[in-house]
């Protein structure tokens, strides 16, 4: 899935414009660096990012818009990434939405700059990791997988798994159980009992 | 709300009014007779023992600092009836932010409320076992270094709880390590104590009252045909009682010498042995499961797999030789933990072998007992729902709402006990009675002096008096809200939709289409709100079953709406992951749209809960959500995100981006991801629970999961599926672990 070695620089490259940005001073775990640059910061060989603070926009909504024509169709993944500083966000953010969708931006949103400096060093440092850990993640363990399964329903937590196993020894016994004989499980009172039961019964297709 | 029942005035009538007072008394003074029943000793620690550790929680929370209103979170809340709930709800707003640690606290002070109400409703042992149960459920993995053990259970007060309960099944536990050797050599050193909740001893006696009194001093018959009838809280109780009433006047007659005596007096104690028998058969077992479960990777205890086929109980008989072998076991486990985090699992370990040397005294002694009644009663409680004609005097029925009136009329009883308190109930009786002046009803009154439930009771009926006269104060200087006719106030909305839609309209719509906006909708959306409100916004909104996205808005956009509860659920168990490849696979214009709640915080940074926990936070934590996030764009460059602070903001969103754009088609929308040859209109809706539980299955996948729900009916068809069935279905490999994972025996292990 990771694409295959292109060379990029290994620090973040900055535009010298956002020299005294604050989110700079955030950004400490990863080496970054001036570069004449058309997007902000370049956060990998396919990644650029635009930085937006909501004040500036209310004062300068065009400047956003420049930016971005500068920007031209560079790039493959171009973020967005927006400080919501001001409390009457909802207009601005709409906007930029609509905006976002238009010229092709991945909007995302921080709320300090901590938090924007932390987006910075993420998009760097996972330049070339694969989502796996967003994928379907597989528990290994067979208690683990136990659990998740018997804890789907809602309202039966991890004891009542633990519970309804060690009293009928396997999960077939447990789905084929009589709700009289799950009630005399301590800890499963009538609603768990009738909506595991009723979970286990269910026609997985609504027939109508 | 009265303007919308269109009331003028509103009159109150409180219980404390004069006129209700008297027609409630009615002309004969009923009866009513309490009983407090003090709690055991052994109760009483326990209940004490558990608010300690509820008052710790508390604390614990409250030096969390999340920044809530922390003040009202006393012990006194703490046995108010939803005292886990309004904590929950107060930190709902904030709930993906706060640190996991304080998300346990909250899970660990529901835990520990269930465990007060257990300790008066179940008896000593099914209490004692759902401490184990609990106590076995928050072991930590093993091996793992996450110090993720719930800070109470390293409370004194934690381990009182735990010993009592288990002093009030059996006492003569051996105390330390040397101590086996000897329990060994002198089995009889353990001995069944099996408290008995002090109600039960106290029905006995009113029952027998009752009975004389109908007995000496018969009433002239009147409307109500003498029943008893027995208001407990649940279902279990009702058991608990029948049970209990059924066996009092079985002993276990030849075998105790300390109970030839005492012949005549009503015991549960039969109840109790048969109880602890199971339990310690239980027990055993749970030893297993527990080993195989919760340390799979020690197979210790492979040489068991006999003796459990016979039908009734896990009776435990195996000769002394094998219960050395599970001892070893055991404590081999035991040892090979982590010896810091668990010192009350390896002390469990040990009262485990306590308990199995325990297992064979009773067992042997009353076996006789046993067999003779075992059957016999087993069978009762499998259909116990049939056990009313046993005896027709005596009805048992749990608390029911509303239900409780219909009762009350059919059964017409005339004498009431009231197992546990229950206000509403009281009420109840109360019209009951005065509906029918020509019924007698006495009723009886229990509960335990002292205990939460009494507590529980009396705030109660505290809180039904402050209502009213909370109500009363209100109507006092309650503005008088006059509408002028029930026309008016649909009025103004009308207007207000007509506006919407000339303005919509009017800004360079009409040069696009004529047609007014439309909406294609998953038909599972329609759970929230955003489809009514799209609805307000005067768009079209046409509910279809959409296999890719929630929403289409144009024929390229497409959209896939998460709050940030399913985000956080849908990235972890990786069902956005597969959404967003569909959605790019089919749409130029794929976006995820992350909602929040209008009342809710409308940011995702995670609280800090304390400094010290931060700086570890952004060194090592790469499961959080922004990072997932940042991978989700990473891994779909042209994934969009949408980022709306309401579903007020979400409806404006729509609108703007549907602007000059032109209108999805519905037919389209629907076919979208389907295969070939399937009929959209065939495909029918889904039922999404039985389905997440499926994906915990090990081997199902998105393809062969589809198949699998495709030709089997439900979830207890598919666990009872043969092996080569499944093959068939879902392939050889993917077969074979679904049939292991069904069909594992724990006990095997």
């Amino acid at each position: 899935q990771a694409l295959p070695n292109r060379s990029g620089p290994s620090a973040i490259l900055v535009s010298p414009r956002q020299k005294g940005n604050p989110i700079l001073n955030n950004v400490r775990s990863l080496p970054w660096e001036y570069s004449d640059i058309p997007a902000d910061f370049v956060l990998g060989a396919t990644t650029c990012c635009l930085f937006l603070s909501l004040k500036y926009h209310r004062l300068h909504p065009e400047y956003i818009y420049n930016r971005i024509r500068n920007l031209g169709h560079l790039y493959n993944l171009r973020v967005l990434l927006t400080m919501v500083d001001i409390t009457n966000h909802e207009e601005p953010l709409k906007e930029l939405s609509k905006t976002s969708m238009v010229n092709n931006l991945t909007l995302i949103l921080c709320w300090s700059a901590q938090e924007a400096g932390r987006y910075l060093e993420l998009y760097k440092s996972y330049e070339h990791a694969s989502p796996t850990s967003i994928k379907a993640h597989q528990s290994t363990s067979y208690r683990d997988k136990l659990v998740e399964f018997v804890t789907t329903p809602r309202s039966i937590n991890t004891t009542d798994a633990t519970s309804l196993i060690s009293a009928f020894g396997s999960i077939r016994a447990a789905v084929n159980a009589r709700p009289e004989e799950i009630g005399m499980i301590p800890g499963w009172g009538e609603k768990k009992v009738q909506r595991w039961c009723q979970t286990v019964d269910e026609p997985f297709r609504v027939r109508k | 709300m009265m303007r919308n029942l269109f009331l003028r005035k509103p009159s109150l009538w409180p219980r404390f009014h004069v006129t209700v007072a008297k027609s409630l008394e009615g002309r004969k003074k009923a009866e009513v007779i309490e009983l407090e029943v003090p709690m055991t000793d052994g109760m009483r620690d326990i209940q004490n023992a558990v608010l300690e550790c509820v008052e710790v929680s508390i604390g614990e929370l409250r030096k969390a600092d999340t920044g809530l209103e922390l003040d009202d979170w006393t012990l006194d809340s703490a046995l108010h009836r939803s005292f886990d709930v309004i904590i929950r709800r107060q930190l709902d707003p904030i709930w993906h932010r706060v640190s996991f640690r304080t998300r346990q606290i909250v899970n660990d002070l529901t835990v520990l409320r269930s465990i007060l109400q257990a300790l008066l409703t179940y008896d000593a042992v099914s209490f004692n076992k759902y401490l184990d149960t609990i106590l076995a459920a928050h072991q930590p993995p093993p091996g793992s270094t996450r110090q993720n053990q719930s800070p109470w259970l390293f409370l004194d007060a934690a381990n009182t709880v735990f010993e009592t309960a288990k002093r009030r099944v059996y006492s003569g536990k051996p105390t330390e390590g040397e101590v086996p050797a000897s329990a060994n050599a002198f089995p009889d050193s353990l001995r069944p104590i099996l408290e008995e909740q002090p109600k039960w001893s106290l029905l006995a006696e009113v029952l027998e009252e009752i009975e004389q009194d109908n007995y000496l001093n018969p009433v002239p018959r009147d409307d109500s045909n003498s029943t008893i009838l027995i208001m407990c809280s649940d279902q279990g109780t009702c058991r608990q009682l029948r049970e209990y009433l059924q066996n009092m006047h079985v002993h276990p007659a030849e075998d105790l010498q300390e109970e030839d005596d005492e012949e005549r007096k009503p015991s549960a104690m039969f109840m109790m042995r048969r109880k602890l028998r199971n339990y310690l058969g239980w027990k055993k077992d749970f030893a297993r499961v527990s080993a195989s479960l919760f340390a799979e990777n020690q197979k210790v205890l492979d040489g068991f797999t006999d003796q459990r086929g016979n039908t009734n109980g896990y009776r435990g008989k195996g000769p002394p030789n094998k219960r050395r072998r599970i001892r070893g076991g055991a404590s081999s486990a035991g040892a090979g933990r982590p010896i810091n985090g668990s010192l009350q699992m390896a002390e469990d370990k040990e009262s485990q072998v306590a308990s199995l040397m325990a297992d064979i005294q009773p067992t042997d002694a009353d076996a006789m007992q046993k067999d003779e009644v075992a059957v016999d009663s087993l069978d009762d409680m499998e259909d116990y729902f049939e056990l009313y004609d046993m005896n027709d005097l005596l009805v048992i029925h749990p608390y029911d709402g509303d239900m409780d009136e219909h009762v009350l009329e059919e059964v017409r009883p005339r004498y009431v006990i009231m197992y546990e308190p229950d206000a509403a109930f009281i009420r109840r009786v109360e019209v009951y009675r005065s509906s029918h002046e020509d019924r007698n009803v006495r009723v009886y009154f229990m509960y335990y002096g002292g205990s939460v439930e009494e507590q529980r009771y009396l705030s109660a009926v505290r809180k039904e008096k402050d209502a009213f006269t909370k109500l009363i104060k209100e109507k006092g200087n309650m503005a008088l809200t006059i509408t002028l006719d029930g026309a008016a106030p649909t009025d103004p909305q009308e207007q207000f939709l007509r506006t919407v839609n000339t303005r919509i309209a009017g800004g360079g719509r009409l040069a696009a289409t004529a047609e007014p906006p439309r909406v294609v909708v998953d038909v599972r959306e329609f759970r929230s709100s955003l489809p009514s409100l799209l609805h307000g916004r005067s768009m079209v909104v046409i509910p279809c079953m959409l296999t890719v996205g929630d929403y289409v808005l144009t024929p390229t956009i497409c959209i896939e709406r998460k709050s940030v509860r399913d985000l956080i659920s849908s990235f972890k168990n990786g069902r956005l992951f597969n959404q967003a490849e569909t959605m790019l696979q089919y749409y130029k214009h794929p976006m995820l749209l992350i909602e929040f709640d209008r009342d809710k915080s409308f940011t995702l940074d995670p609280f800090a809960d304390n400094s010290f926990e931060k700086s570890i936070k952004s060194a090592e934590d790469s499961r959080d959500l922004q990072s997932k996030i940042v991978l989700l764009t990473i891994a779909f460059p042209r994934l969009k995100i949408i980022w709306s602070s309401s579903p007020y903001q979400t409806a404006e969103i729509f609108a703007e981006l549907k602007n000059k754009q032109d209108e999805p088609d519905p037919v389209k929308a629907v076919q979208v991801g389907l295969g070939m040859g399937e009929d959209p209109y065939e495909q029918q809706s889904f039922n999404t629970t039985p389905q997440d539980m499926l994906r915990a299955v090990p081997g199902l996948t998105g393809k062969n999961m589809m198949r699998l729900i495709l030709e089997v009916g439900d979830l207890r068809e598919v666990s009872n599926l043969g092996e080569a069935e499944l093959d068939e279905m879902v392939g050889r490999e993917a077969g074979r672990q679904v049939y292991r994972f069904f069909n594992r025996s724990v006990f095997d292990e």
